[in-house]
């Protein structure tokens, strides 16, 4: 009897020092993760299904989001983009800090899935295919800007998104704002500098592409780094300003 | 001073040597090694997903493996000394009680500690298996070659073992303060096995309790302070997530996990030490 008296005394003095520990530690965590420190588990208890929720919840959250990707995958090969899509959104969900979960999910529904609904769905009129496959483009943009806000720090989402506004979307200088904030994060590819110029050309900004290609040129420095492709840069701005004072000439004449 | 050690090291070495013996957890064990070999048949998707699968998928099998052994031992520690009476031998010694389980306790992380460290040893063999199919497929072009070896050899994968070994010592802690109850080894997994899955929610508890202000009945608030002061919270070992995900996690969270699990073992090797103590036998 003693025995269970001083035992659960000392679980309940040693639970209440390891309560504030494990606050304080659960915080940190969370802040490092998520940038904020506020409660996190409601969202994935109020979507998940109870069995996955156990998973989630039980230290395989892992496993879980890797099953969903797979069966995402599936669905993708059967050309089920419904289910494909709320596979992706559960697996985004449980793992929210994987980055490449984002990337292939939005690709999947951006280029796939809206490529699949304006050429493959049967769907005779061209309007109603072309909004189809629009609303699915969209819905590949909303995930990759969540997936922004979910991985802040790597320059992977942010490329993805200038890409997707690019090549789907035609916003070239909502592109070229995407690259430039994936510039800025440290571990983005080194070409992927010069393609905020091509973007801004694209979206027929020509002079700010060459201010753009010139200040880069500036900031290479002497010798610059070989991988930075400094002759690129050189021949785009040869070029550019070509075109730009060939333009301004034709304007006066 | 160095006799209660040798005591106790002599207990642990008996119990290291039962574990060794005993042909489920060898069962147990290929089971895992096979898991994690087989994993490396993941080829639909990017290098950098099949990594992710196959880092999971290898920490998994270690955490279920681990888990599985340290129910299993931890529920056979004391109940079946008692069953088998062959801890009247033990006790009739010069050998306190709370050596015995400290002994026992001892043997059985050692145990695990082995088993964690051939199965990480697989993973990573599977990882560079993995990275060497991935080498040859892509060429030797240096900045894929360069993400390639990254994603497969990154040191943070220490990380994500350390973790996932002092996570399996806090659960095997728990079963062995159960074992020291209970007169059952079913009764001792699933105990284990319930605060195991109850840990993964203890910060809900917690939370709930002591941070939403909700309005609640007092016996709803008794629950939840119950579950967050005696239960450990399992999901501070959910860094290991974001190691795989490739984010960074400082040694410092990582050391300061481990240093609570160290005393958290320690405040559970006290109270089963207590209940031992005061179990009639």
């Amino acid at each position: 009897m003693w025995a269970g008296g001083v035992t659960l005394l000392l679980l309940l003095l040693w639970g209440g020092a390891k309560i504030r520990w494990e606050k304080e530690m659960a915080r940190e965590q969370r802040k490092a993760a998520y940038g904020f420190s506020g409660p996190t588990a409601v969202a994935i208890r109020e979507k998940v299904g109870q069995g996955l929720a156990l998973a989630a919840l039980g230290g395989f959250r892992g496993l879980a989001a890797n099953a969903l990707m797979l069966q995402a995958h599936g669905a993708w090969e059967e050309q089920q983009w419904v289910r494909v899509r709320s596979a992706l959104e559960l697996a985004t969900m449980l793992q929210p800090r994987v980055a490449v979960f984002w990337d292939t999910a939005s690709w999947h529904l951006a280029w796939n899935a809206a490529v699949a609904a304006e050429r493959y769905s049967g769907q005779i009129s061209e309007t109603k295919r072309k909004m189809e496959a629009r609303r699915w483009v969209e819905a590949g943009r909303d995930l990759l800007e969540r997936g922004t806000k979910a991985v802040p720090e790597k320059a992977l989402l942010f490329q993805r998104l200038g890409d997707l506004y690019w090549q789907r979307l035609g916003d070239y200088q909502e592109a070229a704002r995407c690259y430039r904030e994936a510039l800025t994060k440290g571990d983005a590819p080194p070409y992927l500098e010069r393609f905020v110029g091509y973007a801004l050309e694209k979206a027929g900004d020509k002079r700010g592409a060459l201010d753009y290609f010139k200040s880069l040129r500036g900031e290479m420095g002497n010798p610059p780094n070989p991988e930075r492709r400094p002759e690129v840069v050189e021949r785009e701005i040869a070029r550019l300003e070509k075109e730009v004072v060939g333009g301004k000439k034709a304007k006066t004449k | 001073m160095m006799s209660c050690l040798r005591r106790i090291s002599a207990v642990a070495g008996n119990t290291f040597l039962e574990a060794v013996r005993q042909k489920v957890f060898a069962v147990l064990l290929v089971f895992a090694l096979v898991l994690v070999g087989g994993a490396n048949y993941f080829t639909e998707f990017s290098f950098q997903e099949q990594f992710k699968f196959l880092k999971d998928l290898g920490y998994a099998a270690i955490s279920l493996t681990g888990l599985l052994v340290g129910l299993l031992g931890a529920a056979q520690l004391i109940p079946g000394e008692i069953e088998r009476r062959t801890i009247l031998t033990a006790l009739c010694r010069p050998l306190r009680r709370w050596e015995f389980v400290v002994g026992k306790y001892l043997g059985l992380a050692t145990y695990l500690t082995l088993m964690v460290a051939i199965m990480a040893l697989a993973v990573w063999g599977v990882l560079g298996w993995k990275e060497a199919q991935f080498l040859r497929a892509e060429g030797l072009e240096p900045a894929a070659a360069a993400a390639i070896r990254a994603e497969a050899m990154d040191p943070r994968l220490l990380q994500a073992v350390l973790l996932v070994g002092v996570k399996l010592a806090v659960v095997a802690a728990l079963a062995v303060f159960f074992s020291t109850i209970a007169t059952s080894t079913t009764f001792v997994m699933a105990m284990t096995l319930l605060v195991y899955l109850i840990g993964h929610l203890q910060s809900v508890a917690r939370e709930q309790w002591l941070e939403t202000g909700e309005a609640a009945r007092w016996t709803v608030k008794i629950f939840l302070a119950a579950v967050a002061l005696l239960v450990p919270d399992f999901n501070l070992y959910n860094l290991i997530d974001e190691i795989v995900a490739g984010n960074v996690v400082l040694w410092r969270t990582t050391l300061e996990v481990v240093g609570y699990s160290a005393v958290y073992v320690g405040v559970l090797l006290a109270a089963a030490a207590c209940m031992f103590e005061g179990r009639d036998i």
